[in-house]
C-alpha cells in the first residue's frame, strides 16, 4: 500500500522561514515600536539625563532625578492626594455602581430606559463632564450653590472651587459620577450570568437578602470586581482632564495630582528628565496596586485559574 | 418525615396589561392559539387549580404530566418559591402558605442541579448547615456521611464543574439530604442525564428512599419514572388533577382517556365503538366484531342511569394478541425487539399497535413482511370510555 505524500506546506508557512508572514507583521510592528516602544524607551532614558534645550542634547545625571523626587515636597504631597483620591473614589465607584447595578437586575417597568440612561456619565467626553461640573460647582451660577441654599444648608453662594478640601471633595465627585456606570455596565453582565435557580436553591437552604448576596453574588461576581478595580485604579491614578479644566491643580496645590504634576514639570518647567522620572515612577505605582489586588482579591481559590495568572494548583478543572 | 397536605391549592400568573390586550385581540379576531390548554381568567392564566391531595408522612408521591401540566408549579409552590394564589397548604397539621423556603423545613434537587459553582462539594452540601450555625464537627460528620450514603466521598474537594452530570446531581442529592428535611422535593432531577445514566440513577433513588426516611414529592414528565418510583402517582393536566393512584391503579384502571393514553408503553390502542344491549347482555361492537362484556361490567352496566351507545375502547398493546378468528389486519411496520415483537397494523383504516411476545409465535412468517394477521382481545381486559365526557364507566 502507498502511503499518501502530506501535501506541500505553503510557502508562507511560517516553519518554513517564508517571508511572507514577515511582511505582514512588519506595519504593524513599526507603528508598535513608533508609537509604543520607543516613547518608552527614550523616557526611560530620558529619566536618567537632563535634556539641555538649548542644543537638545542629553546630559547624564544619572539617578539624581529620582533622589530629587523623593526629597520633593511638592512631589510628595502631590502622590498623597493622587492615593486619597484614587482610593475613595474607587471604593465609592465599586460599592455604588454594584448596587445601582443590583437595583438594574431586578424585574421593573422602564428598566430598560433606566439602563441606557444610566450609561451616559460615561459616554460624555471627559471634557464636557469636567465644563459640566465646573458650572454646577460655579461660585455665583452654580446649580450646586443653587439647590444648597434652597433646602438651607448654606446661608449665601460658595466658592467650592476656590478652597482646597471643598475643591478636591468636587473633583472626587465629578470623577465618581463619570466612572460609575462603567461598573454598573460591567456588574450587570456579571449578574446576568448568575443563574436564577442559584437564589432559589439558596432560599431553600436558608440565605436570603444579604445572606445571598454575600454568599452567592458577591463571590460570583469577584472575577469582574477585580478587573474593576485594576482599570478604576489605573484609571483614577492618571487623571488628568478633569483636574486641568476644573482646578488647573489649584487651589494651593490641593488637587494637583500625578499626570498634571508630571505634566507641569515637563512642558510647563521643561525638566525634561525630572518629569519622566515622576512618569516612571507612576508606572511603578501602578504595577504595585495591580499586583497587591490580585494577591489580596485572589487569596487561594480556584477563581485565578481562569484568568491565567497565579500559581497552577491541581489540574482538574 | 412529615405529612403534606393540599387543600384545593390554585396558582394564577397574572398577565399584564398588554398580554391582556393582546389576549382580547386573538379573540376578537377569532383565533384562539394556545400551546396549552390552561384556563384563562380576568385574574390571569390558571396554572394550577382544585389541587387537593394529602400525603401520608413518609410517602413517595410522583406528580406527572405533560409539559405546561402544573406539575412543577404545584411542587414550587411546596417549596415556597411560588406564591400560592388560594387553598391552603398544611405539612404537618400546620398552614404554611406564607412560611419562608427555609421555614418549612423542605429539600429541593432542580433539574440543572444549581449547584453553587464557587464551592466544593463539600461546601455546597455543608451550606445550609453553616448558616444554621451547626457546629463544625457536627456539619462534618453529615456531610460524610451522606457522601458516603451516595457514593461521593472522593469529589468532595472538588468543584461542581469538574464533576459529569451524574456526579452532580448525586450532589445536588446530597446537598438535600444533609440537613434531614421533612419532605425532599425533586423537580425532574433524571431529565439531564442521559439514558443509561437516567436509569441508574432511578435505581439509586430507590436505595436512598430505603436509607432516608422521609416524605417524597418527585416530578416528572417520563411514565416510565412515575410507574418505578410512585407509591402513589399524581396525573395532571392543564392544571387539574387527572387521577391519583398507586401504578397499578392507574396502570389497570385509568380515569378517562388522558390518563389512558399517559400511562403505559406503547400507548393505549383507542377504538370507536358502538356499546349495545343484546339478549339483555351488553356487548361491544368494534371493528365488525361483538366482545360481550365480562360479568362483573355486566352489573355494573346495569347499575349506571344512562348507557351511552358511543364509547371509545381502550386496549393495551400487551393485551392484543394474535388468533386466526380475530379481526383481519395488515402489518405496516413490524420492529423486533428481541424478547418481543412490536406491530403496527392497519386494520380497516385504523392503525393499531400489538405486542407479542416472540416466544408465542414464528417470527419469521411476520416479521419484515406486509403480513396479513388477525388480532382479538380478551373481553376483560377492554377499558371503556364514553366518547363524549372521555370518563372512564366502569
Amino acid at each position: 500500500m502507498e502511503t499518501k505524500k502530506t501535501p506541500k506546506l505553503h510557502k508562507g508557512n511560517p516553519s518554513n522561514g517564508g517571508k511572507l508572514p514577515v511582511a505582514l507583521i512588519t506595519p504593524s510592528m513599526i507603528i508598535i515600536f513608533g508609537v509604543l516602544i520607543f516613547p518608552i524607551v527614550y523616557s526611560f532614558i530620558l529619566s536618567f539625563n537632563n535634556l539641555v534645550i538649548k542644543d537638545n542634547s542629553l546630559e547624564w545625571v544619572g539617578l539624581k532625578n529620582y533622589i530629587d523626587m523623593f526629597k520633593d515636597q511638592t512631589w510628595r504631597d502631590s502622590v498623597k492626594q493622587t492615593l486619597i483620591f484614587t482610593i475613595i473614589s474607587v471604593f465609592c465607584e465599586i460599592v455604588f455602581g454594584v448596587a445601582i447595578a443590583l437595583v438594574l437586575n431586578k424585574e421593573f417597568k422602564g428598566r430598560g430606559f433606566v439602563r441606557g440612561i444610566m450609561i451616559l456619565p460615561w459616554a460624555l467626553p471627559g471634557v464636557v463632564n469636567a465644563i459640566m461640573w465646573k458650572w454646577i460647582f460655579n461660585a455665583n451660577y452654580g446649580a450646586f450653590n443653587a439647590l444648597m441654599l434652597q433646602i438651607g444648608i448654606i446661608d449665601k453662594y460658595q466658592a467650592w472651587l476656590a478652597t482646597p478640601r471643598s475643591a478636591f471633595i468636587c473633583v472626587l465627585v465629578a470623577n465618581i459620577w463619570k466612572e460609575t456606570p462603567y461598573v454598573v455596565l460591567l456588574t450587570i453582565a456579571a449578574l446576568a450570568n448568575i443563574d436564577k435557580g442559584l437564589y432559589e436553591a439558596a432560599s431553600i437552604d436558608g440565605a436570603n437578602g444579604w445572606k445571598a448576596f454575600w454568599t452567592i453574588t458577591l463571590p460570583l461576581i469577584k472575577p469582574v470586581l477585580l478587573i474593576l478595580l485594576i482599570t478604576k485604579t489605573i484609571w483614577a491614578l492618571q487623571t488628568y482632564d478633569l483636574v486641568y479644566l476644573m482646578t488647573a491643580g489649584g487651589p494651593m496645590g490641593s488637587t494637583e495630582f500625578i499626570t498634571f504634576l508630571i505634566q507641569k514639570t515637563s512642558f510647563k518647567y521643561l525638566k525634561w528628565g525630572y518629569g519622566s522620572a515622576m512618569a516612571f515612577t507612576l508606572s511603578i505605582i501602578c504595577f504595585i496596586m495591580t499586583i497587591i489586588y490580585i494577591r489580596v482579591f485572589m487569596g487561594n481559590d480556584g477563581t485565578k485559574k481562569s484568568f491565567g495568572f497565579g500559581k497552577k494548583k491541581g489540574g482538574n478543572q | 418525615m412529615a405529612e403534606v397536605r393540599l387543600v384545593n391549592i390554585k396558582k394564577v400568573y397574572p398577565q399584564d396589561a398588554s398580554e391582556k390586550k393582546k389576549a382580547k385581540k386573538a379573540k376578537n379576531a377569532g383565533e384562539e392559539e394556545k400551546k396549552v390548554n390552561l384556563q384563562v381568567t380576568e385574574e390571569g392564566v390558571v396554572a394550577v387549580q382544585e389541587f387537593n391531595l394529602d400525603i401520608a408522612d413518609k410517602e413517595f408521591i410522583v406528580l406527572v404530566g405533560p409539559s405546561g401540566c402544573g406539575k412543577s408549579t404545584t411542587l414550587r409552590m411546596i417549596a415556597g418559591l411560588e406564591e400560592i394564589s388560594g387553598g391552603e397548604l398544611y405539612i404537618d397539621g400546620k398552614v404554611v402558605n406564607d412560611v419562608a423556603p427555609k421555614d418549612r423545613d423542605i429539600a429541593m434537587v432542580f433539574q440543572n442541579y444549581a449547584l453553587y459553582p464557587h464551592m466544593t462539594v463539600y461546601e455546597n452540601m455543608a451550606f445550609s448547615l453553616k448558616l444554621k450555625k451547626t457546629p463544625k464537627d457536627e456539619i462534618d460528620k453529615k456531610v460524610r456521611e451522606a457522601a458516603e450514603i451516595l457514593d461521593i466521598t472522593q469529589y468532595l474537594d472538588r468543584k461542581p464543574k469538574a464533576l459529569s452530570g451524574g456526579q452532580r446531581q448525586r450532589v445536588a442529592i446530597g446537598r438535600a439530604i444533609v440537613r434531614n428535611p421533612k419532605i425532599l422535593l425533586m423537580d425532574e432531577p433524571l431529565s439531564n442525564l442521559d439514558a443509561k445514566l437516567r436509569n441508574q440513577m432511578r435505581a439509586e433513588i430507590i436505595k436512598l428512599r430505603e436509607k432516608i426516611n422521609t416524605t417524597f414529592v418527585y416530578v416528572t414528565h417520563d411514565q416510565v419514572e412515575a410507574m418505578t418510583l410512585g407509591d402513589r402517582i399524581v396525573i395532571m393536566r392543564d392544571g387539574f388533577i387527572q387521577q391519583i393512584g398507586t401504578p397499578q391503579e392507574v396502570f389497570n384502571h385509568p380515569n378517562n382517556l388522558f390518563v389512558a393514553g399517559f400511562i403505559g408503553t406503547p400507548q393505549m390502542n383507542f377504538f370507536e365503538a358502538k356499546l349495545t344491549k343484546k339478549d339483555d347482555k351488553y356487548v361491544v361492537t368494534v371493528q365488525g366484531k361483538d366482545f360481550e362484556l365480562p360479568a362483573d361490567k355486566q352489573e355494573a352496566a346495569k347499575k349506571l342511569d344512562k348507557v351511552p351507545e358511543d364509547i371509545v375502547l381502550g386496549i393495551r398493546p400487551v393485551h392484543v394478541s394474535l388468533a386466526a378468528d380475530g379481526i383481519p389486519a395488515t402489518v405496516d411496520v413490524s420492529e423486533l425487539m428481541g424478547s418481543e415483537l412490536h406491530l403496527h397494523v392497519n386494520s380497516d383504516g385504523k392503525d393499531v399497535v400489538i405486542v407479542v411476545p416472540t416466544t408465542d409465535i414464528d417470527v419469521d412468517a411476520i416479521h419484515g413482511k406486509h403480513a396479513e394477521v388477525h388480532y382479538t382481545f380478551r373481553p376483560e381486559l377492554m377499558h371503556i370510555f364514553d366518547k363524549e365526557t372521555e370518563k372512564n364507566l366502569f
